[in-house]
């Protein structure tokens, strides 16, 4: 009984802990996909992956994530087949610090959420900002100088065609 | 933990832009054959009061067509649009980031067809994750979300999507059927004074257009179309996809959120959508760049 008190306090803390979100990186196969020894399409194959398993990510590099399944499987798997989801981090988290501060149920507004988010009402109402528009035209940058900066990082341009829509998914849903 | 896992199923998704329902496209495509030719407004007296309702049709010019914007006009729409955004919400007082990411998106905004606009990219003051696009050429990002961005490729990825918008004239498309719908209402050939005022019969209030959503297969569309000039502007492909996962990560219960999920589809299916538009087309791009050195990181 002890025991699971203990475990369900390190449970509720360890969300709480900043940077130790990183540690245990977790995510969920979008689909099934096979992993394969290297990260490239042509590499041999070491397993495979359901749709909605569970996946401990060790590693990215580029489109692919080496991954580890509960069944001690292991290689790589193209990022999009896998949702990525720390453990601890977003919602559960979220909860638990609404629990733990109280401003579950309450009723005790806390002003620590800070930001409001943009909400409908806030830009139905929104006016006109004359200063701020002609600020933004002074950012703005001519062809030419998006072309300098590109150079200066070692950026240049390839040529590659627009992706096609899906097969068999024409038009509106 | 199966709590923890579960809460971690309702974890969502993605970037914004501003526009309306599906229902409404519709309805918006069965008027537009009986609502052409330009209906939309004549000047009259300035400084008369905006109409209430109940209007007769007008008979003058039309003042404002939306039928075929130039593109001066096209521009005039975005620059309402991005000017009410920005009355929500200031642009970030950080003349070098504002400026870092006009660089960014003029160079991603060159390898589109539309490179002649006069873009404008700018990041607001909002905690929200979101970001918008106005036609003409104006993208604004929030504070919120490029906070979480980690190298330059996903900045590109972010704006590229935003582009493909404009490109594609997505809100548009969705603005010339709310027009539609609004003679339909009967506003349309009351007197209204200046182009202005016309102007903002056509937006609506404020920037509630923002508030809207596109139709999902625009935000598919700009989607594939984000991850092309990503490519094409010589970064690693997968800017876009990262943020779109970082993203995903987010609880659909949080308010910095609620908008972008409004008015997107959730971030799984968006990632499911383009893993099958990608395809093996990647494989062959080699030498992309992050540049998460030069990337310019929000002070603290």
């Amino acid at each position: 009984m002890k025991i699971h008190a203990i475990l369900l306090a390190v449970l509720l803390a360890v969300p709480l802990l900043p940077g130790m979100t990183r540690a245990a990186e977790t995510g969920q196969a979008l689909k099934a996909d096979v992993l394969r020894s290297t990260p490239y399409s042509d590499a041999r194959t070491t397993g495979a992956i359901v749709r909605g398993e569970t996946l401990q990510i060790l590693a990215k590099k580029g489109a692919w994530l080496n991954v580890k399944t509960a069944k001690r499987a292991s290689g790589w798997v193209r990022l999009l087949s896998v949702r990525r989801g720390t453990a601890g981090s977003g919602s559960p988290a979220r909860g638990v610090l609404d629990v733990a501060s109280g401003r579950a149920g309450t009723g005790r507004i806390v002003a620590t959420t800070g930001v409001r988010g943009l909400n409908e009402e806030e830009l139905k109402g929104a006016q006109y900002n004359a200063a701020e528009v002609k600020t933004l035209d002074g950012y703005a940058q001519t062809p030419k100088q998006g072309e300098q900066f590109a150079r200066r990082g070692g950026l240049r341009a390839v040529k590659f065609a627009y992706l096609p829509e899906p097969r068999g998914k024409g038009g509106r849903r | 933990m199966k709590h923890l896992r579960m809460l971690g199923f309702l974890l969502g998704l993605l970037l914004a832009v501003c526009v309306l329902p599906a229902e409404a496209l519709d309805l918006g495509e069965t008027l537009k054959g009986v609502v052409t030719g330009g209906t939309a407004v004549t000047t009259g007296k300035t400084g008369e009061a905006p109409p209430k309702a109940e209007a007769v049709p007008g008979e003058g010019q039309p003042a404002f067509s939306l039928k075929s914007p130039s593109q001066e006009q096209e521009i005039e729409i975005g620059r309402e649009i991005a000017g009410n955004l920005l009355g929500a919400a200031p642009l970030v007082g950080d003349a070098a980031l504002q400026t870092y990411v006009n660089q960014v998106g003029r160079w991603v905004a060159n390898q589109s067809e539309r490179a002649d606009l006069p873009w404008r990219f700018g990041v607001i003051e909002s905690e929200d994750i979101n970001a918008f696009a106005a036609p003409g050429g104006y993208v604004l990002v929030t504070r919120g979300l490029y906070r979480r961005l980690e190298n330059e490729a996903q900045l590109a990825g972010v704006l590229s999507h935003e582009i493909a918008h404009v490109v594609r004239s997505h809100h548009l498309k969705i603005l010339k059927q709310s027009q539609l719908l609004d003679i339909g209402a009967g506003w349309v050939g009351k007197r209204v004074g200046t182009d202005r005022e016309i102007l903002r019969k056509v937006i609506g209030s404020g920037a509630e257009i923002c508030a809207r959503g596109l139709d999902r297969s625009a935000e598919f569309e700009a989607d594939r179309m984000g991850v092309a000039l990503t490519v094409r502007a010589g970064y690693e492909p997968y800017g876009l996809p990262e943020v779109l996962q970082t993203i995903g990560q987010t609880g659909r219960d949080e308010s910095r959120v609620a908008l972008l999920f409004k008015t997107h589809p959730h971030p799984d299916d968006r990632l499911v959508e383009l893993d099958e538009a990608i395809g093996n087309r990647l494989d062959a791009v080699r030498g992309g760049k992050t540049l998460g050195n030069r990337f310019y990181r929000l002070k603290p």
